[in-house]
């Protein structure tokens, strides 16, 4: 962002009162806790983690959460606890890079074809509405099925599996403001393309992609992990959440705690970013929080 | 079966349950369901090779002769044989009055027909294994010969395997052969194979046994086989705990536990003649490089990897054939082996130029079940120690042989050859045939010396001079780090079974028989 | 209104159309020789592989194969399995039934928890037991449901040894049909309760408590049916995002449904199944969103006549 596009009309709230707004609002400051213990984890991996994550025999196999093993030991013997740790840099990983994909290819769809109008547009979201009807997952299957297997190949297809939505979203934000009267009267004063595009609507836009965004991690953060989980994303030994309730299932009567804790990340995780989307848009849209 | 499902469910699910299961093809009260970790790849036994068709073929259809429970080939469709004087001609007699699912009857034209169409235009995926077949000749309608090129040590041993099944003459013309018919002698007739899920037989009541080791030699005591795939392992056990499967592997590191609690029976299927083992993509870079392949060998511990999987249930292998197997010497194949050595491993892996800034990396394929990726997973591990990178690569037994084969048929792929565990089990040291001789199952490692020395391992007859040469040919392949051994699996088929069945067995080289089961509940 | 039919049945072919084009095109972005990695496994010789590449026309410009796979498509013909060997839409249809059963009986679940929870929250708005409920619905929308499936299995079958898997009776469809319809039904509870919130202050229902009628009259006669056309209007998506969901949850109850097919196919690399895959269930979703979107606009008059 350019310190211009903070002039730009219709900017809801001063960023650090955003923040302090997000801290009132309950359930935006408990998902901003999670995300942070989240970030924390990822950083300080190494430092935090009782055990390399992909030692074997780190302790005896298949043993249950003691003191030594929080846990517990998946069938290497390796420790459950250091591999969701570690498992947390993945996930961010995973989150960030599919909505990056998803959002800036969408963004930039869905305001090309807001902005252009006409044919243009009737074509591009005629794509894109039949896209968006054939649903994320078979998206993505399509696509690792034209890549194969793999976590990268896996982030690029929920990536590409979600521009549809994001496209949709922006456009109909693009459709509101143009008819705006600010807008109509930078068109009236000559504005040129990039100007009406990059200082107009864009800002307007941001704020709602930020929210949608920080939910879309964790529709990301799901997808991965049900790819992983389908033997479609992560490959052993990455300690990917996804993968690890995978290799959980052969075991699953043998050693629960193998499926219970991944599965509690990824639930945490996932709930953690929801609610901070949630958080967003109350800070973002007052009248929300009127519900 | 029935009576579970009464005490689980109130009478208004019960009639639910009547309702639905209509729709989507019940279970019956004389059915035996039997759930495994994957599906058939043909009905065709010339268009497959995995145990999982093999075991399938093994109901549908019969062969000439049969294994009996120490692996001798005996009598089976044939009643007799005579062997000409120069080992080149073989005579069958055939058993009198046996009639084909379609109700023809089987004689000398289905033998001919089977042996000719695994030579035809299409031919057998296991063609190499049937030996030098020159002629097939009707005699009279129960009387064929086979005559070979060359004498062929293996040939009878083979006519008792799942490979050489004997497919009806009713077949030819008809397209869905292999995909949705199938017609043989064989215990079961089929009703249908839904892809992926299910494959329905029903008794064949015009059966004869006349080779297999069972006491029943009339039709089985049941209506119908329905061999079902349920790839994960604990919703194998759920369906046995809850009786929707009467026969499933059970996950691993549950048996213990099953053994304990007592509900359920445990079988493990013994001389299953597996070997499973390392062999390297090697048209091109890394595995190109003899050094490259020893130090894979020399990085890896097998004996720890079992010992943490199987429990030390399975045993190590430092044969590329199989205990029990004609040939198969420990203390002969251990002079040739690869002792865990990581400094070895690292040594060679610096002499052709890898290190630690320089990783070798590749591809490693598993194919499912089994806890072999689990075994993978460990073997990672070390070969990351000595700076093998490795990914992983799980695939169903079908895919994987597509795989590797296509690997060694891309010398110009820019990425790194791939290696990869294979297993294949035989009743004869002729598979190392079938797999290195030139062109190679896989199209993978051959050479003209090699192919000398397999050949003579066919046109010996003499025990003793064919040992010789058997073990040349394992030496050569281990000095080479062609065919690496690595552990007989006899522990990862091991099959659970529910109370009310009776009678189920698997005889050697694992071929499941239910001809002795009966349903007591 | 039969021009309203009419827009939504070409709106359903346009999709139908543009998925035949992608899954032409997809088997051309695969890298490498698609016959070579398709068939390699097959001892086949390099004539036999051009002979399958000119079986399935894929020596011709692509425009062409485009044209002789409508050709086919239209004929009902798409395809053999390269596995097996079977008639693709034979073998979708065999399994289609099992997705279909689960789909309907988790729209169920979805809408009937979902819908109640939304609805009861709604009418508390603002009090712990609205907070308790969308509470319960944000944990719900955050679980992994091949999670939940797997506790599921673990408690009642494994443990409990109540409900079987690996079947296709009426036992067997309980868990996979809770698992995706509990998931679901989390998200349905949300949209239900800003719907019936937008109801509740609309001014006939204010009208309707101010007149003195009985609170569950009021609930039941005027809101409940109009907050039933939002949540109609939302179940076409939610019955694409459960047939999406089957194919996850198929895999983990061994639900033999055409999900449990394409994971499969995929892994074999079988492309004539993914490509019938693909285009099957974005046929399935179109037609399913045409009878949504008709039920719809029958209930609710305003959208009538396309506007």
């Amino acid at each position: 962002m350019t310190t211009e596009t903070i002039e730009a009309p219709a900017r809801p709230e001063r960023p650090q009162r955003a923040y302090a707004a997000l801290f009132r609002s309950p359930s935006g400051a408990v998902g901003l806790v999670i995300v942070a213990v989240l970030v924390v984890c990822a950083i300080l991996a190494p430092y935090i983690a009782p055990h390399d994550p992909l030692v074997m025999a780190a302790g005896p196999r298949l043993e249950p959460p003691s003191l030594a093993h929080w846990m517990g030991t998946d069938q290497f013997g390796r420790d459950v606890l250091s591999r969701i740790i570690y498992g947390s840099r993945l996930t961010l990983m995973i989150g960030t890079i599919a909505v990056g994909i998803s959002l800036s290819a969408g963004l930039l769809l869905g305001l090309v074809a807001g902005y252009a109008s006409g044919w243009t547009e009737r074509v591009l979201m005629r794509i894109v509405d039949v896209l968006f009807s054939f649903t994320e997952i078979v998206i993505a299957l399509a696509c690792i099925a034209i890549l194969g297997v793999g976590l990268v190949n896996a982030m690029i297809a929920i990536g590409i599996a979600s521009i549809p939505f994001y496209a949709r979203v922006t456009h109909s934000i693009v459709l509101v403001e143009k008819n705006k009267p600010y807008f109509e009267s930078a068109v009236a004063a000559g504005a040129s393309h990039a100007r009406l595009i990059f200082l107009h609507l864009l800002p307007n836009v941001i704020p709602t992609l930020i929210v949608i965004g920080t939910l879309g991690v964790s529709t990301a953060v799901l997808a991965a992990a049900g790819l992983s989980f389908l033997g479609l994303g992560a490959q052993p030994p990455q300690p990917e959440w996804g993968f690890m309730l995978s290799s959980s299932r052969d075991l699953i009567s043998r050693a629960p705690w193998m499926m219970i804790f991944p599965g509690l990340a990824i639930a945490i995780t996932v709930l953690g970013f929801n609610l901070l989307g949630d958080g967003v848009r109350e800070v973002l849209d007052p009248r929300q929080r009127a519900r | 079966m029935i009576p579970d499902r009464l005490r689980h469910t109130g009478p208004g699910a019960l009639a639910l349950t009547g309702f639905l299961t209509m729709a989507a093809g019940p279970a019956l009260a004389g059915d035996v369901i039997w759930a495994r970790y994957g599906d058939i790849d043909s009905l065709d036994p010339h268009r497959a090779t995995s145990t999982l068709s093999m075991q399938v073929w093994d109901q549908i259809y019969d062969t000439l002769l049969a294994f009996d429970e120490d692996g001798a080939a005996v009598p089976n469709l044939a009643k007799s044989w005579e062997v000409s004087d120069d080992g080149l001609s073989y005579t069958f007699m055939l058993q009198d009055g046996v009639i084909c699912h379609d109700g023809t009857p089987f004689g000398a034209e289905d033998v001919k027909f089977t042996v000719d169409r695994a030579f035809g235009d299409n031919p057998s995926l296991t063609m190499t294994n049937w030996g030098p077949i020159e002629t097939v000749e009707v005699i009279d309608d129960l009387t064929v010969r086979i005559t070979l090129e060359s004498t062929f040590g293996a040939f009878l041993p083979f006519l008792a395997d799942s490979f050489s099944s004997m497919v009806c003459l009713s077949n030819d013309d008809d397209p869905d052969f292999g995909s949705a018919t199938a017609i043989g002698t064989g215990p079961f007739k089929l009703d249908n194979w839904v892809q992926g899920d299910e494959v329905v037989l029903s008794r064949n009541d015009d059966y004869r046994n006349f080779g297999k080791p069972v006491e029943n030699d009339g039709p089985v005591q049941f209506d119908r086989l329905i061999v079902r795939t349920i790839p994960e392992a604990q919703t194998r056990l759920a369906a046995l705990r809850t009786g929707e499967a009467h026969i499933a592997e059970p996950p691993f590191d549950d048996i213990p536990d099953i053994r304990a609690e007592g509900d359920l029976d445990i079988v493990v299927a013994e001389k299953t003649g597996q070997n499973v083992f390392w062999q390297f993509t090697i048209s091109r870079p890394p595995f190109d490089d003899i050094r490259a392949r020893q130090a894979v060998a020399h990085a890896t511990d097998p004996e720890m990897a079992i010992d943490i999987i199987y429990g030390g249930l399975s045993e190590r292998e430092w044969c590329p054939i199989a205990r029990g197997v004609f040939g198969n010497d420990q203390d002969f194949c251990q002079q040739y082996g690869y002792e865990y050595d990581p400094d070895r491993a690292r040594e060679l892996l610096a002499e052709i130029g890898f290190g630690p800034d320089n990783p070798l990396n590749t591809t490693m394929y598993v194919w499912t079940g089994g806890n072999r990726h689990m075994l993978a997973e460990i073997f990672q591990a070390q070969l990351a120690q000595v700076g093998i990178n490795v990914s992983i690569e799980i695939l169903d037994i079908g895919t994987m042989n597509a795989r590797v084969r296509e690997q060694n048929e891309s010398p110009d792929d820019p990425s790194p050859g791939t290696f990869d565990m294979m297993t294949w089990g035989w009743y004869d040291p002729d598979i190392l045939y079938a797999l290195w001789h030139s062109p190679g199952a896989y199209s993978g490692y051959t050479s003209d010396e090699l192919d000398a020395k397999l050949e003579l391992t066919r046109e010996l007859t003499d025990e003793d001079e064919r040992l010789e040469a058997v073990q040349d040919v394992i030496r050569y392949l281990m000095e080479n780090a062609v065919h690496i051994g690595l552990y007989t699996p006899g522990w990862e088929w091991v099959f659970a079974v529910r109370p009310e069945i009776e009678g189920f067995k698997v005889g050697v080289f694992l071929h499941p028989m239910f001809q002795d089961v009966r349903l007591t509940d | 209104m039969l021009r309203f039919i009419a827009q939504r049945l070409v709106a359903a072919l346009i999709t139908i159309w543009v998925a035949t084009i992608a899954v032409t095109l997809l088997i051309h972005l695969v890298p490498g020789d698609p016959v070579r990695i398709m068939y390699s496994g097959f001892q086949t010789t390099p004539e036999q592989i051009e002979e399958i590449r000119t079986r399935l026309g894929l020596d011709q410009p692509v425009w062409r194969q485009y044209l002789m796979y409508m050709g086919r498509v239209l004929q009902g013909d798409l395809g053999h399995s390269i596995v097996g060997d079977q008639p693709v839409l034979t073998t979708l249809l065999q399994r289609f039934p099992a997705t279909l059963l689960l789909t309907i009986a988790s729209l169920f679940i979805a809408v009937v928890v979902g819908g109640s929870l939304g609805f009861f929250a709604a009418y508390r708005r603002g009090t712990v037991w609205d907070f308790g409920a969308m509470t319960l619905a944000i944990v719900g929308v955050s679980m992994p449901h091949f999670w939940l499936g797997l506790i599921l299995l673990f408690i009642f079958s494994l443990s409990l040894g109540w409900l079987p898997v690996g079947g296709s009776g009426f036992m067997n469809l309980i868990l996979p049909a809770m698992t995706l319809g509990l998931a679901n039904a989390a998200i349905l509870a949300r949209l239900t309760r800003s719907a019936m919130i937008d109801i509740f202050d609309q001014d006939f229902v204010r009208t309707a408590q101010a007149k003195g009628l009985p609170q569950t009259l009021v609930l039941y006669r005027h809101a409940l049916r109009s907050g039933l056309v939002p949540i109609v209007a939302m179940l076409g998506l939610q019955f694409a995002y459960l047939m999406g969901g089957a194919i996850v949850v198929e895999n983990v109850f061994a639900w033999n449904g055409v999900g449990r097919l394409a994971i499969q196919a995929v892994f074999a690399r079988d492309y004539p199944l993914i490509q019938g895959f693909i285009l099957f269930f974005a046929t399935v979703v179109a037609l399913a969103s045409v009878i949504i979107d008709v039920t719809y606009a029958l209930l609710d008059p305003r959208i009538r006549y396309g506007k």
